[in-house]
C-alpha cells in the first residue's frame, strides 16, 4: 500500500457515491425543517394561548420533547411505529422521490427529527414573540384589532423576524442530527461511507484502493463542516442586517443555548 | 395493564440504575475534558496574537460543525483501524468532550468580552503578565457570567451522551439499557419510557442546580 492519502476518493465511483449520500442528508434536513417550523409555530401559539389548560399541556409537551435525547426518540419510533404505517408510507411516497425516501424506516427517522425540532423551534419562536415590547400588543388592541388580527398583522411578523438567526443555528444542528437516522439503517452518507470502507479495496466493486475508515469519515465530516460553516456565516449576516435595520440587536432570550448544540 | 409498566422497571431495576450512572459518569468525565480544553481554546481565541486566534477559530469551527456521530466514527473505528489502541469508553468521552469544548470556548469568549477592557489594562499596568491577567482577573469573572450558557451545555451533553450508547461504541448507558430491555422483553413502550424518565430526571436536576448557582453567583452585565 502506498502512503498516498485520500487516494480512494478518486478510485471507482467512491466520491460520487458519498456525495450522493450527503445529498440525502440535506434533503432530510430540509424536509424536517419545513415540517418542524410549521409544527413549532403551532406549538408556540398553543403555549401562548390564554387558555391555561392548553398552555400548560403544551408547555409540558414541549419541555419533555426538547429535553429528551433525539436518538432515544428515533430509536423508540423505529421500534414502535407499526409495520402497517410503514407500508402506508411506502405506498404513498411518490415515485419521483429519491430512493431512500421510499423506505418505511424514513417515517420513524423523520418523525423523530420533527418531534424534537418542533419542540426546540417552538421555544425559539415563543421567545421571539415574548421579546416584543408589551406596547405592540396594546397598540394593536387600542387600534381595535382582535387577538387573531393582532397576532397575524402585528406580533408574528415582528416576532418571527427576530428568531431568524436562532432558526438558522437550529438548522445547523438539524443538519448534523440527520446522521443519527443511519442508526436505524436508513441509507444516507454514514451508511454509504461505511460501504466505501468495506468495498473500496476490492478491484471489482471498488477501485482496488483501500479506503481507511479514518480518512473516509474525516471527508464526511468535512462535507458537514463546509455546509454548516456557510450556514453560520449566513446567520451572522442576517443578524447584522437585522441590527442595521432596527438599530438594535434582536435580543432573543432563548432559555439555554443547548438548542444550538446537537 | 398498568402493572406491566411498573414490572418493567422493578424487574430490570439494577440494569436501569447501572445505565443511569454510566450516563452520569460519561457526562461528568466529558464535561471535565470540555472545560479544560474549552478554556484553553478560549484563551487562544482571545490571545493578543493573530496566529493563536486563528488556531482557536479553526478548532471551534471544526468541532462545532461536525456531527458528533462522525466524530465517533473517526475516533473509534477510524483510529483503531489506523493502529491506535483506543477503547470505546475513551473514544466516547474524548469525542463528546472535544465536541462540547468548542461550545464552551465560544461561551467563555463571550464571557471574556463582557469583562470591561479597563480591568485588563489595569491588571497589565500593575505588572501582571498576560497569562496571569487571564487567570487571575478575567477568567474568574468570565466564568461567573457564563454559568447559564455552561449549564445549557451540560443539558446538551446529557442528551448527546445518548449518541455514544446508541452508536457502534455501544457503551451500556441509559439509552442502550432501555434498548436492550425493549428488544429482550418486547415491552417497547415501558422500556423507553423508563429510560426517557432517567434522562428527564438528569436534565431536570441539572436545570435546578444551574438555577441555584445562577441566583448565587451569576453576574449580569
Amino acid at each position: 500500500m502506498t502512503v498516498a492519502v485520500f487516494e480512494w476518493l478518486t478510485a471507482g465511483n467512491n466520491l460520487r457515491f458519498i456525495l450522493e449520500g450527503f445529498l440525502i442528508n440535506l434533503q432530510i434536513a430540509i424536509v424536517a425543517m419545513v415540517l418542524a417550523l410549521a409544527a413549532g409555530l403551532a406549538l408556540a401559539l398553543l403555549r401562548l394561548s390564554r387558555n391555561r389548560v392548553v398552555s400548560i399541556a403544551t408547555g409540558i409537551w414541549v419541555d419533555v420533547f426538547r429535553n429528551l435525547p433525539l436518538l432515544l426518540l428515533i430509536l423508540f419510533l423505529f421500534l414502535w411505529i407499526p409495520q402497517s404505517a410503514r407500508e402506508t408510507w411506502e405506498d404513498l411516497m411518490p415515485s419521483w422521490m429519491p430512493e431512500s425516501w421510499h423506505s418505511g424506516l424514513m417515517l420513524a427517522g423523520l418523525s423523530g427529527l420533527v418531534l424534537y425540532n418542533s419542540a426546540v423551534l417552538a421555544e425559539i419562536m415563543r421567545a421571539g414573540i415574548l421579546s416584543l415590547p408589551r406596547g405592540q400588543r396594546e397598540a394593536a388592541q387600542a387600534l381595535g384589532l382582535n387577538y387573531q388580527q393582532s397576532m397575524r398583522h402585528v406580533i408574528l411578523p415582528q416576532g418571527l423576524r427576530r428568531m431568524v438567526p436562532a432558526t438558522v443555528s437550529q438548522l445547523i444542528t438539524l443538519n448534523k442530527d440527520t446522521t443519527l437516522v443511519s442508526i436505524i439503517a436508513i441509507v444516507e452518507v454514514m451508511r454509504r461511507a461505511r460501504t466505501v470502507t468495506a468495498t473500496s479495496g476490492n478491484p471489482f466493486t471498488g477501485g482496488g484502493v483501500e479506503a481507511p475508515i479514518l480518512e473516509v469519515f474525516l471527508f464526511v465530516g468535512l462535507l458537514f463542516i463546509i455546509v454548516n460553516y456557510a450556514l453560520s456565516r449566513l446567520s451572522r449576516l442576517l443578524e447584522v442586517r437585522e441590527t442595521e435595520r432596527t438599530g438594535s440587536a434582536p435580543k432573543v432570550e432563548v432559555r439555554g443555548l443547548e438548542e444550538q448544540v446537537a | 395493564m398498568p402493572f406491566a409498566f411498573v414490572d418493567t422497571l422493578t424487574e430490570n431495576f439494577d440494569a436501569f440504575v447501572e445505565g443511569f450512572f454510566t450516563t452520569v459518569q460519561i457526562v461528568v468525565v466529558s464535561f471535565v475534558i470540555a472545560m479544560v480544553v474549552g478554556t484553553l481554546v478560549a484563551a487562544f481565541r482571545v490571545a493578543p496574537n493573530k496566529a493563536l486566534q486563528r488556531v482557536g477559530g479553526v478548532y471551534v469551527e471544526f468541532f462545532r460543525n461536525i456531527p458528533l456521530l462522525v466524530l465517533l466514527f473517526i475516533t473509534f473505528p477510524g483510529l483503531r483501524r489506523a493502529g491506535v489502541e483506543i477503547s470505546a469508553y475513551v473514544a466516547g468521552v474524548v469525542s463528546l468532550g472535544l465536541y462540547t469544548a468548542a461550545y464552551v470556548a465560544e461561551s467563555l469568549r463571550s464571557g471574556v468580552f463582557s469583562v470591561p477592557k479597563g480591568q485588563i489594562e489595569a491588571s497589565l499596568s500593575l505588572g501582571f503578565s498576560y497569562p496571569e491577567t487571564l487567570r487571575r482577573i478575567v477568567l474568574p469573572q468570565a466564568f461567573r457570567t457564563v454559568i447559564s450558557p455552561l449549564g445549557s451545555l451540560i443539558i446538551a451533553m446529557i442528551k448527546n451522551s445518548a449518541i455514544i450508547g446508541g452508536s457502534i461504541l455501544a457503551l451500556d448507558d441509559l439509552l442502550k439499557t432501555g434498548r436492550v430491555i425493549a428488544s429482550r422483553t418486547f415491552d417497547v413502550v415501558p422500556a423507553f419510557v423508563w429510560a426517557a424518565s432517567g434522562y428527564l430526571i438528569l436534565t431536570g436536576l441539572a436545570t435546578l442546580a444551574i438555577r441555584r448557582l445562577e441566583t448565587r453567583y451569576a453576574v449580569r452585565r
